[in-house]
């Protein structure tokens, strides 16, 4: 599959820099603005899939900018901005913004933000059913079948498997998982983690997936 | 205007007239007039210019009371002189232009500083905003330090986050303009967002967080709304019980007839019952912040600001060495 293009429209250089280096990481394709006198030549001239648009930019604010954006393309537009009032937050929406996100973000919620907008633009819905190592995970049905067994899963135990299986093959910290549980208001910390990792491989076991689930100490967990 | 205080303002004219009536009637006498003339001139003498009196007196009080309910109806009581009409003699003119302009200076003095306050709290936002570019970087940034960094990192990249956020929550409740929207939201996105903020700060101290009853729908500013109960998680970390229960904070929300109301309680340390009623007061710290340190008495008092402004119902029950627990009513729609 071809990767997916995020412009990102930011002034700050570090935040720039990290936040592409961030969603090269995720496995998209950042493309950085540094110049920012003709911004909306270089967004038709990239035409890219989504923009993070910051609002606080040199020059011209990212309101107007959007504005022009919107004349002139339907790219979808996630505001980032580190202002937080809700009046602002009502003008982005208004003007065609799909999401606003304030900084500072937590990066578990902001990639999030970028999966359902780049879904919704692509007409699909978030995937109900997840596979990866033989598995399949059932979101709405919360149920994961694998070798022709189905059983049910608990929420917690869902969004674990969802997250893991999201990221087949890497390796996901501790600390991933737990803000990407947090982000799902599900509000669990260190040992209650473990817990429900070792219910969960338990219940994989009883599937015949015994080990799918790998402990890599100090690191964090792998499919 | 009472009458011995008119009499005292007037007696040297009084003491002066009757003074000249007793040498004229002297003199009178001296020049053959009739005593019982004298009499009668005095009599009418005495009247004419006791109606002139009593018409000086009552005229003086109307006029004061004019000026007095003027007064009472500004809110600004320094625009006073502004507002009166022109004054009825060459007198009463002077005073006025004179309190005019001790009027005007006071009100040059007023916009001055509130412009001030103005400017003062616009820098305070935009420094919060420049803030927010590097913390957000050293977030990015410290992904890719090893567990240990960056779970300690984060701990403190979460605390600048609150003391900035404080601050710009200081300026806004500081300054008389409004500029919160309320809106319908979703009370468990509100707290979503306060434990989000928190994240690091309630996993670094080993706080078990349960949620009960959360999904209802209120009418606030979510962002507000969610500063209030970051104070009160902030509270919950700092003044947590260091013994052998797990230290737990609860958040539950429930129908209060036609109102919502959430409570955060914990099983901390608890506040000791004469120190309670002063928890909301501006840099009050209490022998619990005295010996544990980092109170700064300014997140229960700038809590009640914002509920205030809200019109969100803020009461807190402690019992030392039990816990705390604060509750939010939400106002109904």
């Amino acid at each position: 599959m071809q990767k997916q293009t995020i412009m990102i429209i930011e002034d700050e250089p570090s935040v720039r820099e990290e936040l592409a280096a961030l969603l090269a990481g995720e496995g998209y394709r950042p493309v950085t603005v540094t110049d920012f006198t003709e911004v909306s030549k270089q967004v038709i001239d990239v035409s890219p899939d989504l923009i993070l648009l910051d609002l606080g930019l040199p020059g011209r604010d990212g309101f107007s900018l959007c504005a022009q954006l919107r004349k002139e393309c339907e790219i979808p537009i996630i505001f980032v901005t580190s202002h937080d009032s809700v009046g602002e937050e009502l003008q982005a929406l208004s003007l065609g913004g799909d999401d606003y996100i304030t900084k500072p973000y937590n990066i578990p919620l902001l990639l999030a933000r970028i999966r359902v907008v780049l879904r919704r633009r692509s007409g699909g819905k978030e995937p109900d059913v997840l596979e990866a190592a033989q598995m399949k995970l059932n979101l709405s049905k919360g149920t994961i079948s694998a070798c022709g067994k189905t059983t049910e899963l608990t929420r917690n135990e869902i969004q674990i498997l969802a997250c893991l299986m999201r990221h087949a093959g890497e390796i996901v910290s501790r600390a991933d998982l737990i803000d990407t549980l947090w982000n799902s208001q599900i509000y669990i910390d260190d040992n209650t983690l473990s817990v429900n990792v070792t219910r969960l491989r338990a219940k994989l076991a009883q599937l015949g997936l015994s080990d799918c689930i790998k402990t890599r100490r100090g690191l964090g967990y792998q499919l | 205007m009472t009458i011995s205080e008119f009499l005292s303002d007037h007696l040297h004219q009084i003491v002066l007239r009757t003074v000249f009536a007793g040498v004229a009637a002297v003199f009178l006498l001296a020049a053959g007039t009739q005593a019982g003339i004298v009499i009668l001139l005095g009599i009418v003498w005495f009247l004419v210019f006791l109606t002139g009196w009593v018409i000086q007196f009552v005229r003086s009080r109307a006029r004061l009371l004019e000026l007095q309910s003027i007064m009472d109806g500004l809110d600004q009581k320094y625009l006073f002189a502004e507002c009166v009409p022109g004054g009825r003699n060459a007198y009463e003119r002077k005073i006025m232009e004179l309190s005019a302009r001790a009027g005007r200076a006071m009100i040059s003095a007023v916009s001055d500083a509130e412009a001030a306050q103005q400017e003062y709290r616009e820098y305070v936002e935009s420094f919060v905003h420049e803030m927010k570019a590097p913390i957000t970087a050293a977030g990015l940034i410290c992904r890719k330090a090893d567990p240990e960094i960056r779970r300690k990192l984060t701990g403190e990249l979460a605390q600048i986050e609150a003391h900035v956020e404080r601050a710009l929550f200081y300026a806004r409740t500081q300054s008389p303009e409004k500029d919160f929207i309320v809106r319908q939201e979703n009370l468990a996105q509100i707290v979503a967002g306060a434990l989000g903020q928190y994240q690091a700060l309630l996993l670094l101290n080993g706080i078990r967080v349960e949620t009960s009853c959360l999904e209802q729908t209120v009418y606030t500013d979510g962002k507000w709304a969610a500063f209030i109960v970051g104070q009160l998680l902030q509270n919950a970390v700092r003044y947590r019980r260091n013994g052998n229960a797990e230290p737990v904070v609860m958040l539950s929300a429930g129908r209060v007839g036609k109102r919502i109301r959430l409570t955060v309680s914990d099983n901390g340390i608890g506040i000791p019952a004469h120190e309670l009623p002063r928890v909301f007061d501006r840099g009050f710290t209490g022998s619990n912040g005295r010996t544990r340190g980092g109170s700064t008495g300014m997140g229960l008092y700038l809590c009640r600001k914002l509920a205030h402004s809200l019109e969100l119902e803020l009461q807190i029950l402690s019992k030392e060495g039990e816990g705390t627990a604060v509750t939010l009513t939400f106002p109904a729609r």
